[in-house]
């Protein structure tokens, strides 16, 4: 599975755990406004990924510096597989 | 002064009181089953009152010959325990019972000697005090805390205190009392004392399974079952149907944890005519009050007056319990929760248990019951996950139940479990995490861990 799938994947488990319209996911989506996550639902996200991949570049050591502002999805890809080459 | 009836003992000084019952018992009916270890599998073991009564007056001499500054109880046997409290109070020698999990305090009590289960004291041990009264010394029995909330520590407590719940009178006597705590915990000390000081039968089934549980109960006519309601929900959720229909239960004591309504009715529905009681206590402040109408919480008129023996109860403005043993004593924070839900106060949690998910307190147990509540949902448990993103996050597991009724599957009891979530709370007590498990565990207390393990 691709980092890019687990991300997809995430968000649609989200979606469908809080009754929302499960949609096709594209990378240029807006994460507020075109998928309607908010804080919690990004924390879920952060979780499942973390379940998923092994990492969560939220919480580790390295990531204090501070980060881009997170708004697509493609974003959250970039993330995680930045972080998942410096493990 | 040495009473002749059971309902003598409460004439005896509080410490002489156990070695004085097991030496009365032994006496009458020698032969008689004192504790059933292993019940429920093939290792089963009995021991008469004869026997132990061998055993404390053998104790007795060696620690009248040795006079240990105190005795730390490392036994693992139930039947030990039993034998070197009442040798131990008897001989007037202090004495600490230590959890596995609390035995990097036994550094506090240095110049104590260790009693295993061959009940030999070491010789060479630490000149002790001459026989006198406890004064002398700061504490008469050491228990440690169970450490729900933070790590176990050592309480000191009188004998006066260690026996304030037994209850003597007649209606006691012989009963079958099951021994599902850790014997050398607060609440499974009070299952022992209260079995042997009434010439009962302690059993203490091989292990947790709720089938060994169950077959034990049946088999060695067990009838008076205390438990945390977390064990209790396992047995009567999981338990072989069979067995608990032979089971013949007449009481019920909960305790450890707040009890909720719908494991009250379960309960009353399964073992018809059981009486049912809550216990509330702590370690540090031992039994504060018991619930006997069968209902969760306890009648709101409690609070802010008197109860019968000097208790009082009020509640901080954020909804924390405290209590005051007597007039005399000092308001204590208990650190469980409580809210006023029509005539009752019902428990909401302990207080450091909640989960605050960005900045939005998010009680547990509530969780947890409505969870329980979903048709298909056996066991629940509710933890806070750590969160980069909103401080903390709410997870559950859940165990569906055995079989399941048709056309339900776990998946489907899952997506129904969320559905009564989202509708019932706000959205930051809603699980974000809900897994589902073949069975909750437990802690060595026999309750729910909160946080993620």
């Amino acid at each position: 599975m691709t980092i890019a799938d687990a991300v997809t994947d995430a968000i649609q488990t989200v979606l469908r755990d809080t009754a929302r319209d499960v949609k096709a996911i594209e990378p240029s989506m807006l994460l507020a406004t075109d998928l309607g996550l908010d804080s919690l639902d990004l924390a879920q996200t952060v979780v499942l990924l973390e379940r998923s991949l092994g990492v969560d570049p939220f919480r580790s050591a390295a990531n204090t510096a501070p980060r881009p502002g997170i708004r697509t999805v493609s974003d959250l890809i970039s993330i995680y597989t930045a972080a998942s080459r410096t493990p | 002064m040495t009473p002749s009836t059971i309902a003598n003992l409460a004439d005896a000084p509080a410490q002489d009181r156990l070695a004085a019952a097991i030496c009365l018992i032994a006496d009458k009916v020698p032969d008689r089953t004192a504790i059933v270890v292993d019940a429920g599998s093939d290792t089963r073991r009995a021991i008469d009152y004869a026997t132990l009564a061998a055993a404390v007056a053998k104790l007795e001499a060696d620690l009248d010959a040795l006079r240990p500054m105190g005795v730390v109880a490392r036994a693992r046997n139930v039947e030990s325990l039993v034998v070197i409290a009442a040798a131990c109070g008897r001989q007037h020698v202090p004495v600490a019972f230590l959890p596995e999990d609390a035995r990097d305090l036994i550094g506090e009590l240095a110049d104590w000697v260790p009693l295993d289960d061959s009940l030999v004291v070491p010789s060479g041990a630490a000149e002790g005090l001459p026989r006198g009264e406890f004064a002398s010394v700061p504490a008469q029995v050491v228990v440690a805390t169970s450490g729900t909330s933070g790590p176990p520590k050592l309480v000191e407590h009188s004998w006066d205190s260690l026996l304030a719940a037994a209850r003597l009178a007649e209606q006691w006597h012989g009963l079958g009392w099951l021994l599902v705590y850790d014997a050398t915990r607060w609440a499974g000390i009070q299952v022992w004392l209260q079995a042997v000081l009434t010439a009962g039968r302690l059993v203490q089934p091989a292990s947790r399974n709720p089938d060994v549980v169950a077959r034990a109960v049946a088999d060695e006519q067990v009838s008076i079952l205390p438990s945390t309601p977390t064990l209790l929900r396992r047995l009567i959720t999981s338990a072989d149907r069979g067995l608990l229909a032979t089971m013949k239960i007449d009481r019920i004591t909960l305790g450890g944890e707040a009890v909720d309504a719908n494991l009250l009715e379960q309960t009353k529905s399964l073992f018809q005519g059981v009486r049912i009681s809550h216990v509330y206590a702590t370690t540090e402040l031992g039994e504060v009050f018991r619930v006997t109408d069968g209902e969760a919480g306890f009648p709101a008129e409690w609070l802010g007056r008197p109860l019968p023996g000097g208790v009082r109860l009020s509640m901080r403005r954020d909804g924390e319990l405290l209590v005051q043993l007597s007039r005399d004593t000092a308001e204590v924070a208990t650190g469980d929760l409580v809210e006023k839900r029509g005539s009752r106060y019902e428990f909401t949690g302990r207080r450091s248990d909640v989960i605050v998910v960005g900045g939005a307190k998010v009680y547990p147990r509530r969780v947890e019951e409505l969870l329980r509540s979903v048709p298909g949902v056996a066991e629940a448990r509710v933890y806070g996950l750590p969160s980069a993103i909103t401080g903390e996050l709410v997870a559950a597991e859940i165990v569906v139940s055995d079989p399941l009724p048709e056309p339900a599957t776990p998946d489907n009891v899952r997506s129904a479990a969320l559905a009564v979530c989202r509708e019932r709370l706000e959205p930051q007590s809603v699980p974000r995490v809900l897994d589902i498990a073949k069975r909750i565990a437990t802690t060595a207390a026999g309750k729910v861990p909160r946080r993620s393990l």
